[in-house]
Parts: C-alpha cells; structure tokens; sequence
C-alpha cells in the first residue's frame, strides 16, 4: 500500500505516489533555485508544471487515477535538468564551477552585493546596499547611522569591514551582476589583502581616515562623557533601596545579557547550517550574509538600552569597579551555562558545534596554506 | 577535454539560432519542437527549452498564442516576430559567412 499526496500543476490536480511526489517536488525546488535570477522565472515554471502535468495525463486512465514512482522518475528524466537560458551563453566551464562551489556553500549564488563608488560619500557600501535591496540610499545611510549609535559604535567596524570585503562595482555589469557573493575563505583573504594594499597606499584615504578617527574619538568622549554627568546628577539622589534594586537588577541584565548574546549566535548557527532562523525561512531573495547582518543588528540594537541602563547602574551603585568585574563574571558564567543547555537539550546544535569545530580547522590550514604559498613566491 | 566537451557548447550555441529556424515555419508547441530536434544533433529536454523560449519571447523574438487542446488546458504556440524575422536572416547570412570562411582555409 502507498501513501498518495494530492498536488496541482499549474491549476490541474493529479495523484501522485508519495516516493514520486518527494522526487518531483525536489526537481521543481531545485529547476526553481536554478532559475532564481531570471526574469521569467514564474512563467518558466508555470510552463514546467504544465508539461509535467501533461505527461502525467497521459500515463493515467479511468482504471488508473495515481501516478506512481517509476512513472515521475521518467517524466523528470524525459524533462532533463533545467537550466537557466542566462547562464548557456557563458559556457561549460562557467557551468562545472558554480557545481563544485554549490557544494560549498550550500544555498544558490543569489544577487551580488557591490560596493558602488560613484556618488558615494565614503567607500560605497550604503550605496550598494541600496542598490541591492532596491531602496533609497538615504534611509540605508539612517539606518546605519542609528545602528551605529545603538550598538557604540559597533557598526562603524561592520562598515569597514564591509568596505574591505565587498567587491567594487567596477563595470556596469558589476553593477547587474545577478550572482552569490562568493564566499570562499582564500577569496576573502585574498581581496581583503588587495583592498588593505590600495588603502594603504591611497593618501587621500589615508587622510580621510585619520580624519574620520579623529571624528569617532571626540564622539566617544563626547558621549562617555554625558554619560557619567548624567550618572552622577542621578547616584545621589538615589536612596539606599534604589541601590539594592541596582544590586538586584545587575544579575538579571546580566542574564537577559547572556540570553540574548546565546539566542543571537544559536540564530546564526542555525542561519548558517539550515538556511534558515529557528524554522523561519529568509525570503525569497535574501542571501544568507544579508541574513547575518540583520541578525547582528538586531542583536546590538536590542541589547544596547539593555547595556546603556546597566553602565547607569554601575554608575549609581558607587561607580565601584567591582561591579562591572562581577557583571562580566556573571555574563560569562550565565552563558557558558545557556550554552551547555543548548548542546545538551536543542537537537542539532551539538553536530553543529561539532561542525562549527572541523570548519574552523580547515580555515585555519586554509590561511596558513594560503601564506605558505605566498611566502613561497 | 575530451572531443565532446569541445562540441558541446557548439550545439548550445547554436539552440537558439535552431529554435528560431523551427518558430520560423508554421506555429509550434513545444512538444512539436522536441519531436522534431529529437533525432538530431540538438536533442534537447524541455529542462532546457522552456527557460530559453521565454528568453527569446523577452527579447521580443518570439511570441506565442493560446490555442485550445483536446486534453488538458490550452497549449503556448510559439511564432517568430517581425524582429525575430530580421534577427534570423542576420544569423543565416552569418552562418553562410562562416562556412565560406570554414570552407576557404580547406582541410
């Protein structure tokens, strides 16, 4: 006896075998990522759908409602691998390589990010973040400005990360490229090294960065600064109870400290092992790094009033260096202990630890052959 | 690389100039294009065929009607446009281009 799961190709209901129905679901999952990035992509598999539909008309009859295993096995034979009519003119060794890297990386190559030069206002990564999502490029430079300020600054080191990863949109084609940002370790290595150089030797760039660091470390006093005034106009008014709450509050910012910072890396583990967050999936066109980036914004904007309100603490609660020692110890030892019962309890985050471990060895051989090699020339 | 190797994406290069030779002649279906290329060097599977059919059809070479079919819903039937009409003249003369070329530096 079969299990028969009912489905419908483009508006007609057939009866499939449940072995053959998993087999075509998979050839449709995979001719629908092959087509991600092509215009006709709904109407390509509008038309697949129907012929799969019409060649399972033809196998049924009155006496034989159900489309069985073997039969899906030579209707997706008879339709062949469907390939995007885009990437034919580029060739069979074009071909062969995004294969081998599919295996790597996992999930499709998607849209290319870029870092777009031309009317930027620094080294173009706002702008071709805009560009990618397709929004004005003013609200993607709030949106990093706000971030920037949440997190103390923690996104200024994303952006120049960012600006040292990113490739830059060199041609118009660039600019149009409809591929996934590569994401090999030698590749990063690699560009980040050539960017580094070019930087180095840029004295406009040179100057513009001391320039902004100047910016940055007046903006940090300036903000440390009102901090501590702010803090200290508070403490003495504060009575005793006000300093056991303090007291109380510590361990508990400390705990919701931990949660967040256990939740934000389980987020991002099961982001980077199954393609999605927690069982949610990213939409459609969203690559993974888009995903991270989000995640880690997300992390620093929530945890940083928790942050803010325990520097205040610290602060009303005598300023005693003791208390941001005891906090740390707290935080840490609340965290390896979310984390233990993470391995323990969550299902998948042991093998992924486990995972996490081999890739983190093979990145290192990776950088350490890489350098061998270049000492070598 | 193998010989095969070498002549496949001579055969993919070609498809397109193929497909636009078979739209040119009467209206056609899909499965009609297959049959027809089926014993030919250019066997394709409709894997490959329906992304580039609606390649041509947005580059504004093809196009295509519904007609009504005994079995099932209406069917695509594909035609060549007044610009697929130029583009395949300029392909042929192209491909006659070459063969005199080919044909020129003899063996």
């Amino acid at each position: 006896m079969q299990k028969v799961v009912n489905i419908s190709l483009n508006g007609i209901a057939y009866q499939l075998e449940e072995p053959g129905y998993n087999q075509l679901r998979d050839y449709l999952e995979r001719a629908e990522a092959r087509l991600k990035d092509s215009p006709d992509r709904t109407e390509v598999m509008n038309d697949l759908e129907q012929a799969i539909g019409e060649k399972c008309a033809r196998v049924l009859s009155p006496h034989k409602t159900v489309v069985n295993e073997a039969e899906i096995a030579k209707i997706i034979e008879e339709m062949g691998p469907v390939e995007s009519a885009e990437e034919k003119a580029e060739g069979a060794k074009t071909e062969g390589a995004a294969e081998t890297s599919q295996e790597y990386v996992g999930p499709q190559p998607r849209k290319r990010l870029f870092n777009i030069s031309e009317g930027a206002m620094w080294a173009g990564v706002c702008n071709g973040i805009a560009a990618y999502l397709n929004v004005d490029v003013t609200w993607v430079r709030l949106a990093f400005v706000l971030i920037t300020i949440f997190s103390w600054g923690g996104m200024f080191f994303v952006y120049i990360t960012m600006a040292f990863i990113v490739p830059t949109a060199k041609t118009a084609e660039d600019r149009a490229a409809a591929f996934g940002m590569p994401f090999n370790t030698e590749e990063l290595i690699g560009r980040a090294k050539k960017n580094f150089e070019k930087f180095g030797s840029d004295y406009r760039w040179r100057r513009e960065w001391r320039r902004q660091q100047r910016h940055w470390n007046r903006q940090w006093a300036h903000m440390n600064e009102q901090m501590r005034s702010f803090s200290a106009q508070a403490a003495p008014q504060m009575s005793t109870a006000a300093r056991a709450i303090t007291g109380i509050f510590l361990p508990i910012a400390a705990i919701i400290g931990a949660v967040l910072f256990v939740v934000w890396i389980l987020a991002l583990f099961s982001l980077v092992t199954q393609n999605n967050i927690f069982g949610w999936g990213l939409p459609h066109n969203m690559p993974m790094w888009a995903g991270i980036l989000i995640l880690t914004m997300l992390y620093f904007a929530i945890s940083a009033p928790l942050k803010m309100v325990r520097h205040g603490g610290h602060q009303a609660a005598g300023s005693h260096p003791g208390w941001a020692a005891l906090h740390g110890v707290m935080w840490v030892a609340f965290t390896a202990l979310f984390f233990w019962i993470a391995y323990n309890v969550i299902p998948g985050v042991r093998e992924f630890v486990d995972q996490i471990l081999w890739a983190v060895g093979l990145t290192v051989s990776n950088i350490s052959e890489t350098v061998r090699l270049e000492s070598w020339y | 690389m193998n010989i095969t190797e070498k002549l496949a994406p001579i055969r993919k290069g070609l498809l397109e100039f193929v497909i636009l030779k078979i739209v040119a002649g009467d209206k056609v279906y899909v499965a009609d294009m297959l049959r027809l290329l089926g014993p030919t060097e250019f066997a394709t599977q409709e894997g490959t065929l329906y992304p580039l059919l609606s390649k041509l059809r947005r580059e504004e070479l093809v196009d295509y009607e519904w007609q009504e079919s005994e079995a099932g819903p209406p069917r695509k039937y594909y035609k060549l446009t007044q610009k697929g009409r130029t583009q395949l003249s300029t392909l042929n003369d192209y491909w006659k281009d070459l063969n005199r070329t080919l044909a020129e530096f003899g063996n």
